[in-house]
């Protein structure tokens, strides 16, 4: 298993909500993949606890909605040993990542490092194609995001 | 919440799909009517319309994001029909192990990470801890359990189709690329394990029964008919074969049915308070035409699974009751026994000596101008029907969903249920989750069965006689 695994989530027929599958395709080819795996995914389940435990630092992207201005790049980490792991959702086949990273320390015993890359979306209605603020952005949600990996591979994985 | 002498859940929570249920009282505080609603919208024979026949297959499978293989199967069935040619044998095996992988990780997806709160945790548990977390602290074994063998469909399907959801592998006339050595053997690497996970959770959930006889007694226990496809030989199977229809005492009602004809015996009945449409068995009329479709009703109808271990567990299912098994509660038990059936036919057609061939499609142009595709989805009987025009643009499509058979039984089960439990004008969670844990016996899916899209919700409204709102709980 790669030490970092970068999980870009979405839906791409919803215009900007697809902006991490367009991360994704950028990103491919720009890291050694005996390093870093790159997922693309609609939603994300339970499964990817598993996917979690095994890694050293875990980057989720994403489209924001409501949070900042259109094309706003905004990076967080979740906090080790904090409340949130511990989101317990209804719908059980689409979680949040903090309840992957609740899953995989619950199940698995090992967490890793974990961050969330997004940029605020504009339109969120049905299209393939990204806003012209998102298409903007996402040369800096690239760069972050590579920042990330290097810092991750510096690191490796923090203590729960 | 309450209003008036009705109850409202909305949203109905760990199904897939959005939907409410009403609750109607009397004027003793009474339910005295139960309507399950999906409030989802369906478009997708509309859609289609002037698509290129081609084309179906991949647009059907973006109907649902939990089982697109089914659709894929039915549709491109529904393809062969109008190409008119017979598929290569491979083609169709390769197709049988896509669609037993997809129901394996369906099942196991309805069961672990749905149903087993339920389970495990108990109908009365705090709402905030059933969950798939509630689960993983009182039994991490089982949570990992569930999340392995949903990972093991899936990974079959991935290696196969190229991606989990939506894979387009399946086509008309065959399917796209043949199985490689490499990933067979993989598969194949990977069964031992998922067996051994099916039969400890059958033997966890066998062991469970007894502190839900009350359950099985009021969830969904009444007659209906049963209806599935089986095999020439009475099997089960869930790719190809005849409808068979079972009354609730066990009895053959129809046999041999061509399921291409299926509108000749199958009704669909529009209510005016739900996008989901009531499916019938049409010499008994509607209502009296209900019957039920999905794990429960294949194992009624079926006369064996065709695989040892499944088999035996069939024998032992069948003596739940003299007649047809009928409490609704006994779909999750089926369910388990399919998922075996499931692992075992997979590594009988993995070992078959003719799986690797190379030849996997056959290729036509349009030879017909009207197709019906069948298959068993997990919920139940799945049909495509399509007409097109010469050339070969669709102009007519209809979907009969398997969530749609089950609607009257959805909603006489939430009325049985409703009024075993439900009594003054309040509601409490417990009485809440049983209404809601009925329905998930059927693991109904609303994106497939009304062909939307949208996330799930639930709401349950208690009704007064007057028509006023007494109570409603709503979830989202």
């Amino acid at each position: 298993m790669p030490r970092v695994l970068i999980v870009a989530y979405g839906n791409p027929l919803r215009s900007d909500d697809g902006l991490a599958w367009r991360a994704g395709e950028l990103l491919h080819g720009k890291f050694s993949a005996d390093e870093v795996e790159i997922l693309c995914l609609q939603q994300l389940g339970p499964e990817l606890g598993e996917s979690a435990s095994r890694c050293e630092c875990m980057i989720f992207v994403d489209a924001a909605s409501g949070a900042g201005n259109p094309g706003e790049v905004q990076v967080r980490e979740f906090s080790l040993g904090s409340g949130e792991a511990t989101e317990a959702p209804r719908f059980c086949h689409a979680l949040p990542p903090s309840a992957i990273l609740g899953l995989s320390e619950r199940l698995y015993g090992a967490r890793p490092r974990a961050y969330c890359v997004t940029i605020t979306g504009e339109s969120f209605e049905h299209g393939e194609s990204l806003s012209s603020p998102v298409t903007a952005a996402l040369p800096r949600l690239i760069a972050r995001i590579e920042e990330l990996v290097q810092s991750c591979e510096r690191t490796g994985r923090g203590q729960p | 919440m309450k209003q008036g002498n009705t109850i409202v859940i909305d949203p109905v929570t760990r199904i897939e799909g959005h939907s409410k249920i009403t609750l109607h009282l009397n004027d003793d505080g009474r339910v005295e009517e139960a309507r399950f609603h999906v409030t989802q919208f369906r478009g997708f024979e509309k859609l289609c319309d002037g698509r290129p026949f081609y084309e179906m297959p991949s647009l059907m499978a973006r109907i649902c994001g939990i089982c697109p293989v089914s659709h894929l199967i039915a549709s491109a069935k529904a393809c062969d029909s109008l190409l008119a040619v017979k598929i290569p044998p491979t083609a169709d095996k390769l197709r049988r192990i896509f669609g037993l992988a997809q129901v394996t990780q369906s099942h196991a997806l309805s069961l672990f990470h749905l149903s087993s709160p339920d389970l495990l945790l108990g109908m009365d548990a705090d709402p905030a801890k059933s969950n798939i977390f509630g689960v993983a602290e009182k039994n991490p074994a089982l949570a990992l359990d569930g999340i392995r063998l949903r990972q093991f469909g899936q990974k079959i399907i991935e290696r196969l189709g190229g991606k989990r959801i939506h894979p387009a592998w399946i086509v008309p006339g065959g399917v796209s690329e043949p199985l490689t050595e490499a990933n067979r053997d993989a598969i194949l690497w990977t069964i031992p394990d998922a067996l051994a996970i099916a039969e400890r959770t059958l033997e966890w959930f066998k062991s469970t029964m007894e502190s839900f006889r009350e359950e099985i007694s009021t969830f969904g226990n009444f007659p209906t008919m049963f209806m599935g496809i089986v095999k020439k030989d009475n099997g089960l199977t869930f790719y190809e074969g005849k409808l068979r229809i079972v009354d609730a005492s066990g009895h053959v009602v129809a046999d041999d049915l061509d399921p291409t004809n299926y509108s000749d015996y199958i009704g669909e009945k529009v209510e005016p308070w739900s996008y989901l449409k009531s499916t019938y068995y049409k010499p008994k009329g509607f209502p009296d035409g209900i019957y039920r479709v999905g794990p429960l009703a294949r194992l009624n109808v079926a006369d064996r699974c065709g695989t040892p271990r499944a088999d035996q567990e069939l024998a032992e299912f069948h003596e739940l009751q003299r007649t047809a098994v009928l409490s609704s509660f006994h779909y999750h038990h089926a369910r388990l026994i399919e998922i075996l059936y499931c692992i075992e036919r997979l590594e009988q057609l993995l070992n078959d000596p003719e799986i690797l061939s190379n030849h996997v499609r056959a290729v036509a142009r349009p030879n017909a101008l009207e197709g019906v595709g069948a298959c068993e989805a997990p919920r139940g009987t799945l049909f495509h029907h399509y007409k097109i025009d010469e050339q070969g643009l669709i102009r007519w499509v209809n979907l009969v969903i398997a969530t749609g058979h089950n609607n009257l039984a959805m909603n006489r089960s939430v009325l049985q249920v409703a009024k075993h439990f439900v009594q003054g004008k309040r509601l409490n969670p417990g009485m809440l989750n049983r209404v809601e844990a009925v329905i998930r016996c059927y693991d109904p899916c609303l994106s497939c069965s009304t062909h939307a899209t949208g996330q799930m919700d639930l709401q349950i409204q208690l009704v007064g006689p007057e028509g006023e709102v007494l109570d409603e709980i709503t979830r989202t």
